[in-house]
């Protein structure tokens, strides 16, 4: 009989519990910015209570956000006014820390999704009921801003009782609020504002390391910070930040710098120093040495002349080769330029890539290599190019690439032939960017996070190294001779040629297909039957068939835009392996594990060799089987912010990249890129080795 | 191949070919433009008359109107006077007295100092005004809703046109972080080569108070709920649009020439 009854006094405690749930919260403000409500943590005044604790707990709507106590270059902070609030002595208003936004260069910080500003209300009278009345005034900006302007109010009798679900929610968001470091463990160690008011330098430190910093530095109302350069050092102990002051104007108040990372975040007024902290490192990608240059150079001249024996850009150089067997009598002059003209044409194409690149980046784009084939278009373009020219050696129609572009271009200035060899470098050089992904990695890379002289440098010696063979010849026509007789064999050659060709093209429609989905690859690949179809069709009339070509081309560049659709590399990293999530890394490092990190994709062929070879083999297999590792893998087939900020912050710009994290290496351990078992095996080991010192990364 | 084998199947094969271009041709002339710029629909509006907004735009209601003005003393004669100008002449409230050349579009925008995407839209709406050879003209109003300072700025800026200094003024603004008040103000137009005593006075010369009620006015007719607003010669619009909405309406409204104001 008891236990009924006490089950039912249970439920009847619980539903007045719940009951009072109301009472501890006001009535809803809705706008389509937001809902806001007042909360407490007390179901009412307690007995002798003097103060309660609150919250203004606004849930913001997808796409719209506030400001925090210090909005950034432009806006507003909330504010409340109590006027009309009973037996309130005061309310102090708490700031959680912000998250940073930043659009179309505007600095700004504030709040999404949700937050609860917690509110510390004293009373007048302890223990006396208490009535408040907050009278908000809200700046919200979507891509427009609209003042929201309401106000709350909230009863509170005399009871009392804890609201848990109030009480958890206020605790959590007072949880973010900065301290003054001591919980936190975030010290400033230094602040130098530079006389001229152009910048603030700070440091700081932590003994339990930083993850992912940001700053946001107050210097009263009219300076201005710009975007921080922020760089640990010290096993991420350090924290080194410099800001451009954007402007600045009156006097200076105190400056207050409020550091926040991951969870936690500390509010510290430092003591100006007088000179300005050494940064841990210097961006020395920025201005490498002239040796560093020069060593890079050499690997990218390399990758040029290896690129020769690719399957894209093989076919090319026989056909100049055969050509110039079967051109039996051409001066060695007339030789000679003519291969002069080819690698021209390969360096300027390199160049003109060059250009293109520097232009992006002026304009802010953020540039990788490898990143084209994230394009669905460039891949279009590219399957229509090899296709045509793989059809061509086939047989299948007669404007013989390059051959008929020489004759006509040399119709159509005179100079004999000369054009047409320049157009065929061009075209080499066109023809090697699918093959170029899996060596040029580094140099490229390299080049992309230099100067613009390093782009240029790295540029330049990969299109010799591309035009390395043709140069050869150049300096020995006699060379020519020395092939072997046209024959029966170059029919072979060709069809040998024209099926890497067409092998390159598969890979590219795999590749298109985890980029843009099956339909466009479909849509494409009819495009590409269709188009050599009626390149084919010999009895048509050659200003018909080129039109009908054009045509046919045209359409099929803009089928994977039209079809684009699901893709489905969407299907998730395979048993074993988690997606890539970075701010798991710290905390499941925290927890004793090691994380692997792959960053990986579709068209990057090292990548799938390093995997194949060494992450998908014993013993790393089995290494990234234990229970204490976690595989992680980031798909960057098509773009993805995340990856690519995660990339940038070790300053890469392509991949394969591969990192291991672990208690010993919470900064990461960079792997080569080229992996193999033994690097991977002692990375693991050194990033688990408790009590081991953090290697670098 | 001999000649005569080819003639019959040429012309078929000539005719298949034709036909797979022309498909293909008109295929790609029906779906690039719909692939690379949607296409803009509008809707009319019931007020103003004779204006329109672009249609499905994003928010319209759920705000209280003009949180941000104080709408609390009875009859004011500076509101009554600036209903009647909108009422008696919106396109003259909206675009200015002056009427200009049919090639001109004018472009009425309503920001805010304190508002982030203001700051936005009115670098970008100068740029395409400066760049337009003249066939572009921006007219700019104050749409203070931000509060008091926001209200300050609003009026210093509209006293610095007096001076001959709105651009100059407006530009300082887009700079930088300020706070509004009186020393700030004077410090800027020191700077700007203004003089402040007189910037100081006609801020509390009741016509630039009119000048605001004006353009709140015309705000609350277009029913704008926040900052930016802008009216492209007949089309008004919310919120801070891209560059190229922003370009192909002027193109538009160029093109089409309608509305009461063109």
């Amino acid at each position: 009989m008891t236990m009924p009854r006490l089950a039912a006094a249970a439920v009847l405690a619980f539903a007045i519990g719940s009951g009072d749930v109301a009472a501890a919260t006001s009535d809803s403000h809705k706008s389509p910015a937001l809902v806001a409500r007042l909360i407490t943590a007390e179901n009412g005044v307690a007995p002798e209570a003097t103060a309660i604790s609150g919250g203004l707990d606004l849930t913001i709507s997808e796409g719209w956000k506030t400001y925090w106590r210090s909005p950034g270059e432009v806006g507003i902070p909330p504010s409340v006014d109590w006027t009309g609030s009973e037996n309130v002595a005061g309310v102090e208003f708490l700031w959680p820390a912000p998250t940073r936004f930043t659009a179309f260069g505007i600095e700004n910080f504030g709040y999404h999704d949700e937050v609860v500003f917690p509110l510390r209300i004293s009373l007048r009278d302890a223990g006396k009921p208490a009535f408040l009345n907050a009278k908000v005034n809200l700046l919200v900006c979507s891509d427009i801003c609209v003042p929201d302007d309401f106000i709350l109010t909230l009863d509170l009798p005399a009871a009392t009782g804890i609201d848990a679900t109030a009480g958890a929610r206020i605790s959590d968001f007072a949880a973010r609020v900065p301290d003054d470091g001591t919980a936190s463990g975030i010290e400033v160690t230094s602040a130098f504002l530079a006389a001229d008011r152009s910048k603030l330098t700070v440091t700081a430190r932590s003994e339990r390391g930083f993850s992912a910093p940001d700053i946001f530095p107050e210097l009263g109302g009219q300076t201005t910070f710009g975007k921080p350069d922020i760089r640990l050092g010290d096993g991420n102990r350090l924290m080194w930040a410099q800001l451009p002051i954007l402007g600045s104007t009156g006097d200076l108040p105190a400056l207050a710098v409020t550091i926040t990372d991951g969870a936690r975040a500390a509010t510290i007024g430092p003591a100006l120093s007088d000179v300005a902290a050494r940064p841990p490192f210097l961006l020395d990608r920025i201005v490498p040495g002239v040796s560093e240059v020069a060593w890079i150079a050499l690997v990218a001249l390399l990758g040029g002349l290896i690129l020769n024996a690719m399957p894209c850009v093989l076919p090319v150089l026989s056909i100049k080769l055969a050509s110039a067997v079967k051109a039996h009598g051409q001066s060695r002059t007339r030789l000679r330029s003519g291969f002069l003209m080819s690698a021209a044409g390969v360096i300027a194409f390199m160049w003109l890539l060059a250009a293109a690149t520097l232009g992006a980046k002026t304009l802010g784009l953020s540039v990788g290599w490898g990143l084209q084939f994230q394009n669905p278009l460039f891949l279009a373009a590219m399957v229509v190019v090899l296709a045509l020219f793989s059809a061509n050696l086939f047989g299948a129609f007669e404007i013989a690439l390059p051959a008929s572009w020489q004759t006509q271009l040399a119709r159509a200035d005179g100079q004999p032939g000369l054009a047409g060899d320049f157009a065929t470098g061009a075209f080499a050089a066109v023809l090697a960017t699918p093959c170029s992904a899996p060596f040029l990695g580094t140099a490229v890379a390299f080049a992309l996070s230099g100067r613009p002289v390093d782009i240029v440098v790295i540029f330049t010696a990969l299109g010799v190294g591309l035009a390395l063979p043709y140069l050869l010849v150049a300096a020995t026509p006699g060379l020519v001779h020395r092939l072997p007789r046209p024959g029966r064999w170059m029919v072979w050659l060709k069809f040998v040629l024209g099926g890497l060709l067409a092998l390159t093209a598969a890979w590219l429609f795999w590749v298109m297909q985890g980029v843009a989905g099956f339909a466009a690859v479909a849509g494409v690949a009819a495009g590409v039957a269709a188009l050599v179809a009626v390149l084919s069709l010999r009895g048509l009339g050659q200003p018909l068939r080129l039109g009908a070509a054009l045509a046919l081309a045209a359409a099929t560049l803009v089928a994977p835009a039209i079809l684009r659709g699901t893709p489905t590399a969407a299907t998730g990293p395979e048993t074993g392996w988690v997606r890539f999530e970075r701010g798991e890394i710290a905390r499941l490092v925290s927890t004793g594990r090691v994380v692997l990190v792959d960053v990986t994709a579709d068209w990057c062929l090292t990548c799938k060799a390093n995997k194949a070879l060494v992450l998908d083999r014993d013993p790393v297999r089995s290494a990234l089987a234990r229970p204490e590792v976690v595989p992680m893998l980031a798909d960057w087939t098509r773009s993805d912010d995340a990856i690519t900020r995660y990339l940038e912050s070790f300053g890469r710009f392509g991949i394969p990249f591969n990192a291991v994290y672990g208690p010993a290496a919470p900064d990461g351990i960079v792997l080569p890129e080229l992996l193999s078992s033994e690097a991977v095996l002692e990375a693991i080991e050194r990033a688990g080795a408790v009590g081991a010192t953090a290697a670098g990364g | 191949m001999t000649k005569k084998r080819t003639d019959v199947t040429l012309t078929r094969r000539k005719a298949v070919a034709g036909a797979v271009a022309l498909a293909t041709g008109y295929g790609a002339y029906r779906s690039v433009p719909v692939v690379f710029r949607p296409r803009i629909e509008f809707e009319p509006l019931d007020e103003p008359r004779g204006f329109r907004r672009i249609a499905g735009g994003k928010i319209s209601t759920g705000f209280a109107p003009f949180a941000g003005i104080s709408s609390n003393s009875a009859p004011d004669p500076l509101l009554e006077r600036a209903a009647r100008i909108v009422n008696d002449d919106i396109c003259g409230a909206l675009f200015g007295a002056s009427k200009t050349d049919s090639d001109v579009v004018r472009l009425a925008s309503f920001s805010d100092y304190y508002c982030p995407y203001c700051r936005v839209q009115t670098k970008r709406l100068s740029l395409i005004e400066s760049r337009s050879g003249g066939r572009v003209r921006v007219v700019w109003h104050e749409l203070p809703l931000l509060g008091d300072g926001s209200r300050l700025v609003a009026k210093a800026a509209l006293a610095a046109r007096r001076q001959g200094a709105y651009a100059a003024f407006q530009k300082r603004m887009m700079t930088a972080s300020f706070q509004a008040t009186p020393a700030y103000l004077a410090a800027v137009s020191n700077s700007l080569g203004l003089d402040y005593d007189r910037l100081d006075a006609d801020m509390s010369d009741p016509d630039i108070d009119l000048e605001l009620h004006v353009s709140a006015e015309l705000a609350r007719r277009f029913g704008f709920i926040g900052t930016p607003a802008l009216v492209i010669g007949s089309t008004a619009v919310q919120g801070e649009i891209g560059e190229r909405v922003t370009t192909e309406l002027i193109a538009i409204e160029r093109k089409e020439q309608r509305g009461i104001c063109a």
